[in-house]
């Protein structure tokens, strides 16, 4: 598929000689474009590993990884500059927004892509489309500490999107919610990921919103397993 | 563009800092202009002054002391006593000197005495003489007739040569006698004049202005045991600068300000200029004297100051003279023309006491001069005409 | 792109400028400092030029008359000014003095100046206020650092001298400030003891008896009277004429007249070496220490700053914000405070420097001089920062 992220047994061991740790010892995934899947697991399981390795944060010690159709790692990294990687093909949302607290809501959006050299107008425009997707709109000028929690969350999940990537990597984004907000979060993803074709992988343990996916990931000792999840309407 | 309230805060401490800072470099680094204050030059008369320093003198002061080494045996005045000509001002002690004249004069009465006795010596000699000659007569005739020897006429006519000689002995005795009064009254007239001189007189009428010796001290000749001045002759010996003396002559007309009296001027004239001046000082001397003495006498020695008034010169240019600056070893002033300097030479001439300086060449009437300035200024430099300086 | 480090520092621009005044008055400090050293350089240069003199004739062997003791007999001038290149000489006398009048007691040097003829070495330059001398006597001139004013009468040893002039910066060689009077006055004051003092020495004259012989009438007086004259000067100060360099006219003078004869080169650097020389050193290492203070306050400000954002440093890296652009942003947040530092410092400088007892030069090529060390120590002191900054993991934007 062109958009979406296949992860092909990925192993990740940290140390060398006796004191090596397999964090990942093969991981299988695959996440297409519009889809929303929960990566599910006790602490210790490799999550945060997985998650790194996703977001091209750490560097995997085998396998493959396959973004947007682009083949981003086979044993090693095939792309040169990560962090360009990370700003135009991975967006990120955590558990707090983590919004840059002198740029104002807008600037705090539009700021990817104007790393990516894009002018501060269209780059502007752009963030403001999102954040009328996201009903913040009217929010564009203000400080992130003048907005609620929720206005936050939001402002940070137009930020994940505004440079369309093909994958979205969530961590843990509804744990300090109430089951109303975190469904409204979920609800939010799942418009998201299918009017921008993103596919979305959610890190979680909240049993308030597991129900709501069609598939999820579990991983234990390093492997995961697919299962078929509730897919709850929202 | 992105004007909320935080750029405005922002612009608010940013623009009153930046203007600081340009106000800070406009004003006191180079940039900054010199304030300056200007004159017109006019056209006025000045009356010069000279101005010297002098010590009240006595043009007549008198030494009165022995001529001859002595003991002092009183003082018969004070400071400040007034004495007539011919007071007896004091006594050197005269040790045996009266006793010589008392022992002149037994001398001259033992003279005296010796005349009596020559002339008594001359009577009885004359008498002696009479009688050879009546012998020597008689002798004669008894020996014409043959009554007596001849040697018995011999004995008595060597005895009337005798009686003459004897009478001429008793003459030169009363000359030497005589002779011997004058003497002894001479050598009296002698002591007595030195006596006298150890009696100091006033040679005229004055001051008593010291008292060197008390009685009793022991003074060399040549010393003064008492000093006194005429105070009618009291005068300024005062001090010219060479430099600044220009004019000064006997005549004109001055004013004297004594030290302990600042707050009076006494009028007074140049008596005279000294012929020689003080080559060592350099400066010139002259003698200004009271055209009324003051009714307080001033001490001898107490300092004046003199200020001699000259004529008035003729109008010329006047500037004052803190215009005056010296630009590479030429006197010269800032002439002022659309707000910027030049520096122009001039000739400097007469000036009075007050720093009004009459200029003979390189200025006239109604030219703009700088005259007191916060900085030294140079060519080029950037002035700001200002009342007055602030220091 | 938008200017990262700027809109951090509006964001918190009240910190910001707390800082930078902070560090600005710690730059004004340092640029006073700098400025005393220069002022005392000005002092020494000032008092040199203000003479209008291009030689000083001094004692043979001293390095007078600032910098020691000399005394020449005052006649000297005179065959001076007949040598060749010789465009006028005039005596002076330099008299360190403490001098009080009403409520001031001030510490001031008086210099005995030939006041008869305008435009003589030694005379000051310009006035502010009043007039040159006029009379011989008992007239002054005073530097407005005295405190004096027209018509003040002020007492050195046993006269009174009227001040009729003002004038400015004109001081001596330590920053005392001077008072001008008439030559022969000041010879007086020089060497003239004070009342009991000549009433002491009249004393041990009279008492000696090769002084007070009784077989010679007069001498006593004699003596006293040479004791109570001062026949010498400190110095000839020589202006040359125009044609003739300093040196060709000082040799002759140091061969023939037996005498020490400094150009003006030579007497700056006797002044600056000889007298400033500890005073700089002292000076010298102040900034350096200031410096060095300087730098380790902007480096912990800025590494404070960085710490405190070092959440936000690992979120832009993961949304792929280069090195080097949050290198720029430590940088340029560093270079800001040290602008502000300059500007406060440069101000703060200004306005405080009139206020100190000695006279401090502030010279625009020092500010420069500044402003670039500041720069260079801004940039410095950012590398710890920035070192910490480039050390963040991306990866600790993503918890446990």
């Amino acid at each position: 598929m062109a958009r979406g992220i296949i992860i092909e047994d990925l192993h990740k061991q940290y140390g060398v000689g006796d004191t090596a740790v397999e964090a990942l010892k093969g991981v299988n995934m695959q996440v297409g474009p519009g889809e929303v899947v929960g990566l599910v697991g006790p602490s210790g399981s490799g999550k945060s590993t997985l998650l790194k390795c996703l977001g091209a944060v750490i560097e995997p010690s085998n396998g493959r990884m396959i973004l947007g159709g682009e083949s981003i790692y086979n044993q090693k990294w095939n792309i040169k500059d990560l962090g360009a990687l990370r700003r135009d093909s991975i967006g990120f949302v955590f558990q707090a927004p983590y919004l840059i607290p002198f740029l104002d809501v807008i600037d705090n959006v539009a700021l990817i892509l104007m790393l990516a050299g894009k002018s501060n107008d269209e780059s502007r425009k752009r963030a403001m489309e999102l954040l009328e997707a996201l009903d913040v709109a009217h929010r564009a000028k203000a400080m992130p500490s003048q907005l609620s929690g929720g206005e936050q969350q939001r402002v940070a999940i137009a930020r994940a999107l505004v440079s369309r990537p093909p994958v979205i990597l969530a961590d843990e984004p509804t744990a300090p919610l109430d089951s109303e907000r975190a469904l409204a979060v979920m609800k939010i993803l799942n418009e998201m990921a299918k009017q921008y074709e993103t596919a979305i992988i959610v890190v979680t343990h909240d049993e308030k919103i597991i129900p709501t996916f069609k598939r999820i990931y579990h991983i234990r000792d390093g492997k995961t397993i697919e299962e078929a999840g509730e897919g709850r309407e929202i | 563009m992105n004007v909320n309230k935080r750029t405005l805060g922002l612009l608010a401490v940013v623009v009153p800092m930046l203007l600081l800072f340009i106000y800070v470099g406009m004003t006191s680094g180079p940039l900054a202009p010199v304030p300056v204050t200007t004159a017109k030059v006019e056209n006025k008369g000045v009356s010069p002054a000279l101005f010297g320093i002098g010590i009240v003198e006595a043009r007549y002061a008198y030494s009165i002391g022995p001529i001859a080494p002595g003991h002092l045996q009183a003082v018969y005045v004070d400071v400040g006593d007034r004495v007539k000509q011919g007071q007896l001002l004091a006594e050197m002690e005269p040790v045996d000197l009266d006793e010589k004249i008392v022992s002149q004069s037994m001398a001259i009465k033992r003279a005296r005495d010796g005349i009596t006795t020559a002339k008594a010596m001359l009577k009885e000699a004359e008498a002696r003489l009479n009688f050879a000659q009546i012998q020597e007569t008689r002798y004669r005739k008894l020996l014409e007739i043959k009554s007596i020897g001849d040697e018995v006429y011999e004995a008595k006519k060597q005895e009337l040569q005798a009686a003459v000689s004897g009478k001429a002995i008793a003459k030169a005795n009363v000359n030497s006698a005589k002779k011997e009064l004058s003497r002894v009254q001479s050598d009296r007239k002698g002591l007595s004049n030195l006596r006298d001189n150890l009696r100091l007189i006033a040679p005229k009428d004055g001051v008593i202005s010291a008292r060197r010796f008390e009685a009793g001290s022991a003074v060399m000749s040549g010393q003064a045991v008492v000093e006194m001045i005429d105070p009618t002759s009291l005068w300024i010996n005062a001090r010219f600068d060479q430099q600044r003396s220009a004019g000064l002559a006997a005549g004109l007309h001055a004013k004297i300000q004594l030290r302990s009296q600042s707050q009076k001027r006494y009028a007074a004239k140049v008596q005279r200029v000294e012929i020689m001046a003080d080559a060592v000082t350099e400066e010139i001397l002259a003698k200004v004297a009271f055209n009324h003495l003051p009714s307080l006498m001033p001490p001898i020695g107490e300092l004046a100051e003199v200020t001699v008034a000259l004529p008035e010169l003729p109008a010329k240019p006047v500037i004052p003279n803190a215009a005056i600056k010296q630009v590479d070893g030429e006197v010269g002033v800032w002439l002022v023309s659309d707000g910027e300097i030049a520096f122009a030479s001039i000739t400097v001439g007469e000036n009075n006491l007050n720093g009004e300086v009459q200029i003979l060449k390189g200025l006239q009437a109604g030219d703009e001069i700088v005259v007191y300035s916060k900085h030294a200024l140079k060519q080029g430099s950037k002035i700001d005409v200002v009342e007055a300086i602030q220091p | 792109m938008i200017s990262l480090a700027g809109r951090d520092i509006a964001h918190s621009w009240g910190k910001f400028v707390f800082t930078g005044v902070g560090l600005g008055l710690l730059i004004g400090v340092t640029m006073t400092m700098a400025g005393v050293y220069r002022g005392m350089v000005d002092d020494a240069k000032v008092l040199l030029d203000n003479s209008g003199a291009d030689l000083w004739v001094v004692q043979q062997g001293t390095l007078g008359p600032y910098a020691e003791a000399s005394s020449i007999y005052d006649d000297e001038y005179r065959g001076i000014l007949g040598m060749a290149g010789v465009d006028a000489a005039a005596n002076v006398t330099y008299l360190t003095s403490q001098i009080s009048q009403g409520d001031l007691d001030v510490r001031v040097m008086v210099a005995g100046i030939v006041t008869t003829v305008l435009g003589l070495p030694g005379q000051p330059r310009f006035l502010v206020k009043g007039r040159h001398i006029t009379r011989g006597h008992y007239e002054a001139v005073a530097d407005v650092k005295t405190g004096f004013n027209i018509g003040d009468e002020v007492k050195i040893r046993r006269n009174h001298y009227t001040v009729v002039g003002l004038t400015k910066r004109m001081v001596s060689s330590s920053g005392d400030p001077m008072l001008f009077i008439p030559l022969k006055d000041a010879q007086e004051a020089q060497f003239l003891k004070d009342n009991d003092a000549i009433l002491n020495q009249r004393r041990r004259t009279a008492a000696n008896p090769a002084f007070n012989n009784p077989a010679v009438p007069g001498l006593l007086d004699a003596v006293l009277a040479s004791q109570s004259v001062n026949p010498f000067v400190n110095a000839v100060l020589v202006r040359v004429k125009a044609g003739f360099t300093p040196e060709q006219v000082a040799e002759p003078i140091r061969k023939w007249k037996r005498l020490q004869v400094y150009t003006r080169a030579q007497m700056e650097s006797i002044l600056i070496e000889k007298l400033i020389k500890t005073a700089a050193k002292q000076i010298a290492m102040f900034l350096v220490i200031l410096a060095i203070v300087s730098a380790a306050i902007v480096a912990f400000i800025i590494y404070t700053l960085t710490i405190g954002k070092i959440r936000e440093i690992a979120v832009l890296k993961l949304i792929g914000t280069k090195n080097r652009t949050i290198a720029a942003m430590i940088i340029q947040q560093s270079i800001g405070l040290g602008l502000i530092g300059f500007v406060i410092g440069k101000i703060a400088a200004t306005f405080w420097a009139p206020v100190f007892p000695k006279y401090i030069l502030l010279e625009p090529s020092d500010a420069a001089t500044g402003f670039v060390l500041i720069m260079v120590i801004c940039v410095l002191a950012s590398l710890i920062a920035i070192r910490a900054a480039l050390k963040v993991d991306p990866a600790e934007a993503i918890g446990g």
